[in-house]
């Protein structure tokens, strides 16, 4: 390992980079974005969901029943329907999502205390909203008419470290972890196989330049890069949307440093092993951008997959960083409960690179 | 003469060209898979820690029937609750239920007591959830055990249903879902890929010495990929089967619709190929450019759950009126009667954006 | 003291395909050592072996003293090697790009001070040091590429076709860098496709399908084809060659612009009957051979190669083509600045030039494809600014990339350009067979492009712009890239498209094939500097008779910029 020669691979990469704006625009925007499209668009704060009434009872306790619908805050009255069949028509539509239908004796059966059938119908198609839209909707038909005490058990729930269930809290932390997984890969994967397809490669290969001194002179540019972006996603999740920071900011950037080198060499060794830049790109793509967002846990957790798909997801060091980026960030927990993700990650990065190295003989063939 | 040679060309072209054909089959059929199993399903199995002060026969019927419906899935069984902590925190559980004691006596006698139930918030939507399972089976072990009075039993009683998709599983939204942004890529990367590689071969030079008109060059970019959009939705048509997805409206109505949607995919694969030199940079900009475009479509994020501007701004992506028009034709087998302003909104979208990219097409060099 | 370089038995496959078989080679301390050979013949790959990024299959090799699998790495770090490609950093300056070279190696910074300002002094890059390569002329790029292989003084250098697309002045100016280099008693090892390079080196090496078949100084190679050269002078080529190409005892025959050339079998002598029928047609005097027929005799597939269809099978209508004062300016940049000229139709015209004269702008107007900022140009009677769709069905076009299909076959893309000319069924069945037998490319219709080598690509580029019987066409450096072997077919079949009538209108960078052409236009920074017959040319520079293309044509470009200056 001569310094100077990854100095001046180093210098090299970076001064490519930086004269490649669409390249360094992209990775410095496109967390951005994705920062704050789901940031703001992942939310279970359903609220304006819209309903449709069928009140075939017109009792002073039907229009109590539709009013304890629309004064909850999560259901706007879009319609009054009419007829049973209108209801359907307004489902298909899609105009509303919710129907409410108010059978004739509602009042009657309400004040002889006998069981009053109402029915909520809900538009399925979109299942995540259909699943919150159903449990509001019975909260509120349940509730109605408690007049009396509570019951004797009662549930007393209490949410750990995000006590107001805010989506954003969750998500955003996630995120570092998938933003770092799509991004460094990108830059690091057309790295050394741009230099396969233009031919510059066989002068490296043709001068004193070790493998590993080469792959490492490469990684510290966009080691810098990432770690830029990383600091700009956890800024702007800090500050803009709020997100708590309850562990210690030091040791979440001193193991992201680590993620970073390992998402980056996968990148690397994703390049050793293509000959074409597109090949390179589409490995990528699937290597790392959809499993870190369908498989990491970051939206989807991990314990209600098939086992199968359980096991797939041990092979992304995505999975292991949200654990990590959650546990500091939310739970304010350090190394003594975060070890096994880190041992994990950082074993995989030294796998990655000495498979890179490996990989990379300074052979054309 | 001249427009069927161009026509017959691509079509070789294209069943020689591995990586849109590799492409096709993973957004098409893999990807649907394994979105289908590893999304689709309900939550379940959630890791459920007990501290059960009681050890009471009353107390493990409780334990009992939070593992029965297969809702959780019991991990521990701990002395204290200062014992939950780190189960929490390493993530082993997400929730904890905690039985008080003298539980059995307390509910004998009909007082009112409380059960204590921590859910590790730090993925809200999982923590929602868990809440909700826990309400009602704690509702439903209230009602065997007879301690809900007269009054409180003869409230309302909701009848809920779930139209179109009564299972409520994400299987059929994600399998449909999955289907329509497959149709987004392929209607972008193929024409992408067939013009920028003819700038890279540098035949596009070729072609304009030859009689071949501008217009005809125009056709045969983008005409192959509507047929091609249509023919690959086939094999997807096979996994609807398996998976089950009902089929409840006209398919040919689907594929009419289809391939007015492709209009507006190809409108913007020719505007990426424009601005793009080699295959590389046109598919970074068909996956990252068009990632808000997906986003905002509904297919990763239900489009009720966005804030305001984003629902209004999702009004502007193809993709969010495809995906209505899918979800509709195959759950709630609707018809042209209720999707017209979909498909119109489809027209208004698709017929600038082709014409644009007609535009952009007659100057690339 | 060991040779620099010693192999023996040195051998290297390729999954099935054995690429290069037994080489044994010894090149000395301060030679310059040529490696000359068709395309595959293993060039490309022995150079790879020697510079050690590369392990053979069988055999081994020492190079400085080291073994080139065991010592790898010392052999890196003492090597130049540069190899066909783009060997520079496109967004790095030229500066940059040789600090990168000189860092990796380790060079001293007073080292690299003086060594860089003395390089690129000499390599004229001085002014550019800001410049981007990427910005930079082909001929520039490769004489940074050699300056950054030369920036650590290494006692060997391996260059593969370093100029290769090069234009002969540039040229020029790399192998005075590298004649530099040499004297201060470094080795290079260099493989070229031009014939005049090959003429520089002390020794050649002559490769095919991986065997090396002669090693000698280019005078000796040049000897053992001696006395079996023929210039044929005559008024009735047609006929000439038709007899000529009866006799087996004919190696190879060359049709030139004016007179053909013939070279004979080991040993054989024209026949009394053929030199009979000869009688009264043509004057046979014997010639000196050049280096190329020393190659021609020496490949092995030279016999095997496939001989063009005789010729004139096809009469077309030519057209002539005309421009009158005609420029194109981009922004500021005048890159064609008033062109006027007229050539005939069945005339081949070739137009030669530095990289950036303005050759390739000025064919891009005659094929319609840029509009001229200033002036006129008619092709076959159609204005190129106002009639360019009409101009498209009458000529044809054949850029040097040989744009074809990779991903169809040979057959396809001759249907499809067919087909893009309008031509269907019976008559596109027609064009399509005589095409491709007149290129030779029967037999090899289901063969996908991506699997051609370059001379077949070549050939069936050039069926595709002829199918609609164009009445000229042009052809920008149609030959770049192509061995010397295979370059002679196809100027067979240009002048058998002549003789037909077609104009042909071609640019190159290979100065030997000036004498395929008809008459010769000399452009430099896009002016028309010369433009005649070869002799007119020569007379111009009151030359000597004998004086080689190398010479006119330096000599031309030199007056034009003494011109330019005062």
């Amino acid at each position: 390992m001569n310094p100077r020669r990854i100095a001046a691979v180093a210098t090299k990469e970076a001064k490519e980079v930086l004269r490649d704006p669409i390249t360094v625009g992209v990775a410095m925007i496109m967390p951005l974005i994705m920062l704050l499209l789901f940031g703001y668009a992942i939310t279970l704060d359903v609220d304006d969901i819209t309903l449709g009434v069928l009140d075939e009872d017109r009792t002073p306790a039907s229009r109590q029943l539709t009013e304890a619908f629309t004064a909850s805050g999560v259901f706007h009255l879009e319609r009054e329907l009419t007829a049973p069949h209108a209801v359907e028509q307004a489902l298909q539509r899609g105009e509303i999502r919710l129907a409410l239908i108010i059978p004739p004796g509602f009042e009657r059966a309400l004040t002889r205390h006998e069981p009053s059938p109402v029915q909520l119908l809900v538009d399925g198609t979109y299942s995540a909203t259909a699943t919150l839209v159903s449990s509001h909707a019975l909260a509120i038909a349940s509730g109605f008419g408690h007049a009396a005490g509570p019951p004797a058990l009662q549930l007393e729930t209490r949410v750990w470290y995000n006590p107001s269930l805010s989506s954003v809290h969750t998500v955003v932390p996630g995120l570092y972890a998938v933003i770092l997984m799509a991004f460094p890969p990108l830059l690091t994967a057309l790295a050394l196989v741009r230099e396969k397809e233009t031919g510059t490669i066989a002068q490296i290969y043709a001068s004193p330049l070790s493998s590993v001194e080469f792959l490492a002179g490469k990684l510290i540019p966009y080691a810098i890069i990432a770690f830029v972006q990383m600091a700009m996603v956890i800024a702007v999740g800090f500050l803009w949307f709020g997100v708590p920071f309850r562990g210690s900011v030091a040791f979440l950037l001193a193991i992201s440093l680590l993620y970073v080198l390992c998402t980056l060499g996968i990148g690397l060794l994703v390049s050793a092993v293509t000959r074409t830049q597109l090949v390179a790109l589409l490995a990528v793509l699937i290597v790392t951008l959809m499993p870190s967002i369908l498989f990491s846990g970051m939206l989807f957790p991990i314990f209600t997959m098939p086992y199968v798909v359980q096991l797939y997801t041990l092979a992304f060091p995505g999975r292991y960083f949200v654990d990590i980026s959650r546990g500091v960030v939310l739970k304010g927990v350090g190394l003594e409960v975060l070890w096994p993700s880190i041992t994990i990650v950082a074993v995989y990065t030294l796998l990655v690179f000495a498979l890179a190295a490996w990989r990379l003989k300074k052979k054309v063939a | 003469m001249r427009l069927s040679s161009l026509l017959h060309k691509e079509l070789i072209q294209f069943f020689r060209d591995p990586v849109v054909l590799f492409l096709i089959f993973w957004l098409y059929t893999i990807e649907v898979v394994i979105c289908a199993y590893a999304l689709g399903m309900e939550m379940r199995d959630l890791p459920l820690a007990v501290v059960d002060a009681d050890e009471s026969p009353a107390s493990r019927h409780l334990i009992d029937d939070f593992v029965a419906g297969g809702n959780f899935r019991l991990v521990a069984h701990l002395r204290d609750v200062a014992a939950a902590e780190p189960y929490l925190e390493r993530g082993e559980a997400q929730a904890v239920l905690v039985i008080p004691v003298d539980f059995e006596r307390e509910l004998q006698r009909g007082g009112g007591q409380a059960l204590q139930f921590l859910v590790d918030g730090s993925n809200a939507n999982t923590a929602a959830v868990a809440r909700g399972y826990a309400l009602q089976t704690v509702e439903a072990f209230q009602m065997r055990q007879g301690t809900l009075d007269e009054r409180q039993l003869a409230a309302v009683a909701p009848q809920l249903r779930i139209w179109y998709n009564p299972d409520q599983t994400n299987v059929s939204f994600t399998v449909l879902a999955m289907i329509a942004l497959a149709g987004l890529m392929i209607g972008v990367v193929h024409p992408a890929a067939s013009i920028v590689r003819e700038k890279e071969v540098g035949t596009i030079e070729q072609l304009m010495v030859t009689p071949i008109r501008r217009g005809e060059l125009f056709i045969a970019k983008t005409v192959p990929t509507l047929l091609i959009g249509l023919v690959a939705v086939l094999p997807s048509l096979a996994l609807v089967g398996w998976f089950g997805v009902p089929v409840r409206g006209s398919l040919p109505l689907f594929f009419a619709l289809t391939a007015l949607f492709l209009l507006s995919a190809i409108g913007l694969g020719v505007l990426v190929a424009a601005v793009s030199r080699t295959l590389q940079q046109a598919l970074l900009l068909a996956f990252f450019g068009l990632f808000p475009l997906m986003f905002l479509s509904g297919t990763i994020v239900p489009v009720e759950s966005m804030p305001n501007l984003l629902q209004q701004l999702s009004l502007a992506s193809p993709l969010r009126h495809y995906l209505d028009i899918t979800l509709g034709i195959f759950l709630k087998g609707t018809g042209m009667e209720i999707l017209w302003p979909h498909a119109l909104a489809l027209v208004a979208i698709g017929m600038p954006l082709y014409l644009v990219a007609w535009l952009i097409f007659r100057r690339i060099k | 003291m060991t040779a620099t370089i010693h192999t023996s038995g040195l051998g290297r496959r390729f999954a099935d395909r054995q690429v290069l078989t037994g080489v044994d080679l010894e090149v000395q301390r301060g030679e310059i050592f040529g490696l000359l050979g068709p395309d595959g013949a293993g060039k490309t790959t022995l150079m790879q072996l020697l510079a050690a990024i590369l392990d053979p299959s069988e055999g081994q090799a020492t190079v400085l003293g080291f073994d080139t699998v065991r010592q790898a790495a010392e052999v890196n770090a003492r090597v130049g090697y540069m190899s066909q490609g783009f060997t520079l950093y496109d967004r790095l300056s030229v500066l940059e790009n040789l600090q990168f070279a000189a860092r990796i190696r380790g060079v001293e910074a007073q080292d690299f001070a003086s060594r860089s300002h003395e390089l690129l002094t000499m390599a004229g890059l001085q002014a550019h040091l800001d410049r981007p390569a990427g910005k930079l002329s082909g001929g520039m790029r490769k004489k940074l590429s050699l300056c950054a292989n030369l920036i650590h003084a290494p006692p060997l250098l391996l260059l593969d076709e370093p100029s290769l697309g090069v234009d002969p002045l540039s040229r020029r100016e790399l192998w005075q860098l590298l004649r530099r280099y040499q004297q201060h008693g470094s080795t290079v090892v260099v493989s070229t496709p031009y014939m005049d390079e090959a003429e520089y080196c002390d020794r050649l090496a002559f490769l095919d399908q991986g065997r090396v078949l002669a090693v000698d100084t280019p005078a000796q190679l040049r000897a053992q084809v001696h006395g079996r050269i023929y210039e044929i002078q005559t008024a009735r080529s047609i006929r000439v060659q038709a007899i000529l190409r009866d006799a087996s005892e004919v190696l190879n025959l060359q049709w030139l612009a004016d007179r053909l050339r013939i070279q004979l079998h080991v040993g054989a002598e024209l026949p009394p009957a053929t030199l009979a029928q000869l009688d009264g047609l043509a004057t046979l005097t014997p010639a000196e051979p050049g280096l190329e027929e020393a190659f021609i005799a020496l490949s092995t597939a030279t016999a095997a190669a496939p001989q063009p269809v005789s010729p004139a099978v096809m009469e077309t209508q030519g057209g002539e083509v005309r421009a009158e004062r005609l420029s194109v300016r981009f922004g500021d940049f005048t890159t064609v600045d008033r062109v006027s000229v007229n050539v005939p139709p069945g005339e081949v015209i070739g137009w030669l030039g530095p990289n950036g004269a303005g050759k390739t702008t000025l064919i891009k107007v005659f094929c319609g494809l840029l509009l001229p900022s200033d002036g006129e140009a008619f092709v076959a009677g159609l204005s190129v600014s106002r009639q360019a769709r009409a101009l498209r069905s009458r000529i044809g076009y054949m850029s040097q990339r040989f744009s074809l299909y990779p991903d169809l076959t040979v057959a396809e893309n001759l249907r499809f350009f067919a087909g893009a000319y309008g031509l269907g069924g019976k008559r596109r069945r027609q064009t399509i067979e005589w095409a491709s037998g007149m290129t030779a490319l029967t037999g090899m219709e289901a063969r996908r492009v991506s699997e051609l080598s370059a001379a077949v690509r070549q050939r069936l580029a050039l069926a595709c712009s002829i199918l609609h019987s164009p009445a000229v066409l042009f052809l920008d450096e149609p030959t770049s890239g192509v061995d010397p072997l295979n370059r002679q077919r196809f100027w067979q079949l240009i002048q058998t498209l002549a003789s037909g009538g077609m104009t042909v209108f071609v640019t190159t960078h290979y100065l030997e094939e000036a004498s395929y052409c008809h008459r010769l236009g000399l452009m430099h920074q896009g002016r028309l500097v010369a433009l005649g017959t070869l002799e007119q040319l020569r007379q111009a520079l009151r030359l000597p008779a004998d004086a080689g293309m190398e010479a006119v044509f330096l000599g031309h470009i030199e007056q034009a910029q003494r011109e330019l200056a005062s």
